[in-house]
């Protein structure tokens, strides 16, 4: 097992977001925020410093994926950002800056390979695992880990 | 000046029968309504009409004579028209035009008009020579036709444009729905996961990763279903092969061997969750049972088309297993059953070593 993340989640359906929960915890690694809406999102502690973010495009307050996908690079410049969403067609060419997309309905293996895939890419890139097919990546991610 | 005047010889034809121009009687006497004017007078009068023109116009000979042809003219005839006419008549051609002409008594006719240089042997044109034609039937039946073309042109326009509105609706619609779908198979899964986490009996928690793996397998049929841009249809040799893959991805089980022999197969796509049902059933037992206790072994996928019906066979190279164990799992149940759902037959042979499943169904009817 990879070393453990610090992974935010950003998920306006509660039942979903307990399941993520779980399934993150399940792989070794830590939940360390987990928010409803970008309005949640920017009142989150100072300290935190996830190193994932799994986020979903519907939020609530009518705030939506891509606007929290802007305030966490901002933010957490360094932090990888993954689309969980059923509209997979919604996200542009370029993922607005965001590093991957898992598809809804998602199952249990295809969102655990995607969690190691992706730690083993933030801790010692790039993974020594094939990418599952449960998760897409942007280019600029294949870039940065070539890069490093 | 001399055979200008000839023409008043012809005039006197009329009271004098038998003199002059056998021709010129032809004129005088035709249902076509003719004139003849003369370019070498002032603003080019008309110096001879004949009886029909008469009639056509309603005006008499003494009217017509020395008058240029425009007093035809009125309010309502096409300026572009007439402008056709005065620069044939400037250019010395002829000119083939539908006017719109007014009678003495102010009633419209449309006017066939055709109007030619009367040349001299010298090429000088001496006179214009013009016939008309009461074409007024013809062109309001062609403006009849014209409005009603327009009418049903628009008609159709809106017709289209409704359709348009409602096909949108439509897949706007569609799109809604399968939103929703996604949403709640994601939640049903979410709901399994957060059960089975709490739950401390192994054979219980075995129990519900099952339905979670069928939950799992009608999530990638409909996924593929709203992908593909085919609604009616529903490609089964595809499904089978990304399913194969994803249960053994998600077992863990690394020694495990894909032999996969699949082409494309198409199904009608009410069929689709059913099938999907037999195959998830088929493949996962294939896992646990053909490769228990750790074994390691080839799991072969063949998708296609025997004897004209479709075909799937999943063979593995484990132990084998009497047909008659299967029988008390739900599994087998759920397989029994769909299958009949769908008139399809399955069949189990000996692969020796091992097991083969064989599906059989009827194609769709679209290729």
């Amino acid at each position: 097992m990879a070393a453990p993340m610090d992974v935010l989640i950003v998920e306006d359906e509660m039942i979903i977001a307990m399941d993520m929960e779980a399934l993150i915890v399940d792989c070794g690694h830590e939940v360390v925020g987990a928010a409803v809406s970008l309005q949640e999102v920017e009142a989150l502690p100072a300290d935190l410093n996830p190193q994932l973010a799994l986020v979903d495009l519907h939020l609530a307050q009518g705030s939506n994926g891509f606007e929290v996908c802007e305030h966490i690079k901002e933010r957490w410049p360094e932090a990888l950002i993954v689309f969980m969403t059923a509209n997979v067609s919604k996200i542009p060419k370029d993922y607005s800056g965001a590093h991957g997309v898992i598809a809804k309905p998602f199952s249990h293996a295809g969102v655990v390979s995607a969690l190691r895939y992706l730690s083993e890419g933030v801790f010692d890139p790039p993974p020594s695992v094939p990418r599952p097919s449960s998760l897409e990546t942007s280019e600029h991610l294949r870039q940065r880990w070539r890069k490093d | 000046m001399k055979q200008r005047d000839d023409w008043h010889l012809t005039d006197a034809l009329d009271y004098e029968h038998g003199r002059g121009d056998p021709f010129a009687a032809a004129v005088r006497a035709t249902r076509m309504p003719m004139v003849i004017t003369d370019p070498h007078q002032d603003d080019n009068p008309i110096v001879f009409c004949n009886v029909a023109f008469q009639e056509l116009t309603g005006y008499d000979r003494e009217e017509i004579i020395g008058k240029n042809c425009r007093f035809l003219q009125g309010p309502e005839t096409d300026p572009a028209s007439v402008a056709l006419v005065r620069t044939a008549i400037e250019q010395g051609h002829d000119i083939d035009v539908d006017l719109l002409n007014y009678r003495k008594d102010g009633s419209i006719f449309w006017n066939a008009l055709y109007l030619s240089p009367v040349r001299d042997a010298a090429g000088a044109i001496r006179f214009f020579f013009a016939s008309q034609l009461n074409v007024t039937e013809r062109v309001e039946a062609q403006q009849i036709i014209n409005q009603q073309k327009a009418l049903v042109e628009r008609e159709v326009e809106r017709r289209t444009a409704d359709l348009r509105d409602a096909l949108e609706a439509k897949t706007i619609l569609l799109h809604e729905v399968d939103h929703r779908v996604k949403n709640n198979l994601t939640m049903i899964g979410s709901l399994l996961r957060l059960q089975a986490r709490s739950i401390d009996d192994p054979a219980i928690v075995a129990k519900l990763d099952n339905m979670l793996e069928r939950v799992d397998a009608l999530a990638v049929v409909h996924r593929q279903l709203y992908q593909s841009e085919d609604i009616a249809t529903f490609d089964i040799g595809l499904f089978a092969e990304s399913l194969a893959r994803d249960v053994i991805g998600s077992s863990g089980r690394v020694d495990i061997k894909l032999a996969l022999r699949t082409r494309s197969l198409m199904v009608d796509s009410a069929h689709a969750s059913a099938l999907g049902l037999i195959l998830n059933e088929i493949l996962t037992n294939a896992i646990k049972h053909g490769f228990a206790d750790g074994r390691s072994g080839t799991l072969a996928l063949f998708t296609g088309e025997e004897r004209g019906q479709g075909t799937i066979r999943i063979c593995d190279d484990g132990p084998g297993m009497p047909a008659t164990r299967r029988t008390k799992s739900i599994g087998a149940a759920l397989i029994t059953r769909l299958v009949r759902q769908v008139q399809a037959q399955v069949k189990w042979s000996d692969n020796a070593p091992g097991t083969c499943v064989t599906i059989t169904f009827p194609k769709s009817e679209t290729p």
